[in-house]
């Protein structure tokens, strides 16, 4: 049992308090003995989170044995993946660190497949084809290559023998783009010594080694390529001293893999899954002091604390660079920091700010309340959970109280050592994102443009005369293949306003909107202060017999309260109107964070449906199983039309709702 | 070396997994929560505890927990 440590605060004295990785499996062992594993699930899983790698490896054992089918039972709010994990050797040895990484990043696992990647991959009837199939695993060992051998074996033969594994991988991942389910994620082959010292020559060697790197060049070029698949560089982990296998579990198990390795794979496909059901990072909340400088700015001046030159310096310099590096890519930063807030913006646009600026963050929390109550401040002014943040610190006190008070919030904890730094930021791989899109890329500049707009609104008594000053502009539009990442990237990062919470890759992006009867509807807008990009998506079904369904609507939380899916909602009902349709039928579907928007469609004049009317066309959603009894059903007879807010200019419209079929 | 109590203690450390003395001679495919491949985590962390290598093939042979520890102290 954990023992709260003297510094413990009474409110905050819970269960997932447990403060160790070592208290955290304690605690998880109790919950084991008291039968409450399955009961008390999402618990649990707050505790895996806690736990360092050795320790997740062993909860992986224990975790792999839990009934799948309890825990959906018992918590139908958790997200599920059915996962097919596969390969040439022994895959069923990534089960039980898949089910602890699972677990970490709160989400259960349903495993399904064979378990041979010719079964579940080569077959068109395999399990990575199956319509509920949302991952697929492959780990290919070195046994798939020197299983092509004969005894004795020259340079040329392996170079046929990775010549034809790179062509059947190829062919396996082409076909699953094109017609499998969900995502596959594969691995390259690392190429080990027993396998080169077996030349004696050295151009021998050098040319198997070339071979081999272009075997592996051929399956990262399907994660180039290919819209539905991540190759995951087992180079890049083996680096970190990881060992690559084990001689004697590959020679009696056929386990490939050794056990650091295939966890590693495990973090790099639990977090595919996790992007996959909108479980994504997006901001990071730094520290300043011993963080991203050396020294004090309280106690040393602007002057006396240091980044860059030598020394000490250079690593917080290092350290600021990777953190510039993640703002590049749409993570959006900010600090929390204890120090007055005139001293830290001087501090930011001076020398100690080596790599990054004032400019550079969304948000400056730098006062003297608690880290806590400054981070919940922060997610209320951007918009976003808790469990979207990161927060960095080299403070045990400050990382040991956010943990405690603010369980979702991901922690990094720092020492007094910088140049360890990036690598720590980094082991947790918290901001991996499937594809990086150009919404993405302007983030940042979106965020400073929202800010200056809040410092516009303070000059109006009313929100309403603000919208009426903000020359907004929306557009629908169909969207082309440029759009159909962004769109996807919605589905998945979106929680608040997505009414029926459906997840989507690119490829079911795309797929949707060539449909017979589906259309996808993009909604971009504009204001007085710069472009917001895509903010919204309709997914539209037209079952026939002049119905359209909205079968999902998406609006990003940066353009809350604007009217806009007010604006967009009554467009499609005029344009259904005009086109001779006769009903609207909206549908939500309520999780854990979109009841603000369970109101939306009574708002606009959509009626409960009741049972009798089910029958009716439009009744079942193209995506959705008929059992699924949590979807709320909402109809519009297109009597009295809601009306387009005065203060949106409405651009571009679609040019049907019926009749502009893709084919 | 390692002994009984270490042994089913070393079972809950490592995997998780509750077993009692009379569990040891049950058949691994009867013992609840059992994967065949716990074997391959199970003795790694032999190895790790007592120091010295263990035989896997006399480790994937056994059908009782009691008989991995048997080869263990065997083999070590």
């Amino acid at each position: 049992m954990s023992i709260p440590s003297a510094n413990h605060q009474p409110h905050t004295a819970h269960r997932g308090a447990a403060q160790t990785p070592h208290d955290a499996w304690t605690e998880i062992r109790r919950m084991r003995d008291e039968g409450r594993l399955v009961a008390a699930f999402p618990e649990m899983c707050s505790l895996v989170a806690r736990l360092d790698r050795d320790g997740r490896a062993r909860a992986g054992a224990l975790l792999a044995g839990l009934d799948h089918d309890s825990i959906t039972a018992a918590h139908p709010e958790i997200p599920t993946l059915t996962t097919v994990v596969t390969g040439n050797g022994t895959s069923a040895a990534l089960r039980a660190p898949l089910a602890a990484e699972f677990a970490r990043h709160g989400l259960a696992l349903r495993l399904t497949g064979h378990g041979h990647y010719f079964a579940d991959l080569g077959d068109p009837q395999g399990a990575a084809f199956q319509t509920d199939t949302e991952l697929t695993v492959c780990l290919l060992d070195t046994d798939a290559v020197t299983q092509e051998l004969g005894a004795v074996w020259t340079v040329e033969d392996c170079e046929r023998a990775l010549g034809a594994l790179a062509s059947r991988v190829r062919t396996f991942a082409t076909e699953h783009d094109r017609k499998g389910s969900g995502v596959l994620v594969l691995t390259t082959v690392a190429l080990p010594t027993r396998i080169s010292r077996q030349l004696v020559d050295h151009r021998s060697r050098a040319r198997l080694g070339r071979a081999w790197r272009e075997f592996n060049s051929t399956l990262l070029g399907l994660g180039v390529d290919l819209d539905r698949c991540v190759v995951i560089d087992l180079d890049t982990h083996l680096t970190d001293a990881v060992a690559l296998d084990d001689a004697r579990l590959r020679t009696y198990a056929k386990v490939g893999l050794s056990e650091p390795l295939l966890q590693r794979v495990a973090e790099e496909a639990a977090g595919v899954a996790g992007t996959l059901r909108g479980r994504v990072r997006k901001c990071l909340v730094v520290d300043l002091d011993g963080t991203l400088w050396d020294g004090i700015l309280g106690d040393d001046g602007v002057d006396g604390v240091h980044a860059g030159g030598s020394g000490r310096g250079a690593a917080f310099a290092e350290f600021q660079k990777v953190i510039a590096q993640l703002g590049s890519q749409g993570v959006m930063l900010a600090v929390c920091s204890k120090n007055e807030e005139e001293q830290v913006r001087q501090a930011l646009c001076g020398r100690p700010a080596v790599a990054l600026g004032e400019e550079d963050f969304v948000a400056i929390a730098a006062n003297w309340s608690p880290k806590d109550l400054n981070i919940v401040t922060l997610t209320q002014s951007l918009n976003i959970g808790t469990d979207s943040l990161v927060f960095v610190d080299d403070s045990a006190f400050e990382v040991g109280l956010v943990r405690r008070a603010l369980p979702d919030v991901g922690v990094v904890e720092l020492d007094d050592e910088p140049a360890l730094h990036p690598e720590r930021l980094l082991a947790g791989d918290w901001f991996t994102t499937l594809r990086l899109t150009e919404e993405d890329r302007s983030r940042a500049e979106r965020y400073r443009a929202e800010a200056r707009r809040t410092t516009f609104r303070a000059e109006f008594s009313s929100h309403q005369d603000y919208l009426a000053e903000l020359d907004l502009e929306v557009g629908v539009f169909r969207p082309g293949t440029e759009d159909m990442a962004r769109i996807a990237q919605m589905t998945q990062r979106t929680n608040q306003f997505n009414l029926t919470t459906i997840r989507m890759d690119t490829a079911q992006v795309a797929e949707y909107d060539g449909g017979a009867d589906t259309a996808v509807w993009g909604i971009h807008s504009a204001d007085r202060f710069g472009d917001h990009g895509i903010v919204g998506v309709l997914f539209l079904r037209t079952p026939g017999d002049g119905f359209v369904v909205v079968e999902n609507a998406l609006l990003s939380c940066r353009v809350f309260a604007r009217g806009i899916e007010d604006a967009v909602l009554a467009c499609l009902l005029r344009q259904a109107v005009a086109e001779g349709g006769r009903v609207a039928v909206g549908l939500y579907r309520p999780t854990r964070k979109n009841h603000g928007f369970a109101d939306f469609y009574p708002r606009h004049g959509f009626r409960p449906d009741d049972g009798a009317q089910q029958a009716e066309a439009g009744d079942k959603p193209s995506w959705m199983p008929t059992e699924d009894s949590t979807v709320r059903r909402y109809r519009h007879d297109l009597s009295a039309l809601p009306a387009v807010p005065a203060h949106v200019t409405m651009t571009t419209l679609p040019e049907g709702v019926f009749h502009d079929r893709r084919g | 070396m390692i002994d009984e109590a270490e042994f089913l203690e070393l079972l809950d450390e490592e995997l998780g997994l509750r077993v009692t003395p009379e569990d040891l001679t049950c058949d691994l495919d009867a013992l609840e929560g059992w994967d065949s491949l716990h074997l391959l985590r199970l003795m790694s962390a032999l190895e790790s505890r007592t120091g010295r290598g263990v035989r896997l093939t006399d480790v994937i042979e056994a059908t009782t927990l009691g008989q991995v520890l048997d080869a263990v102290v065997r083999d070590g």
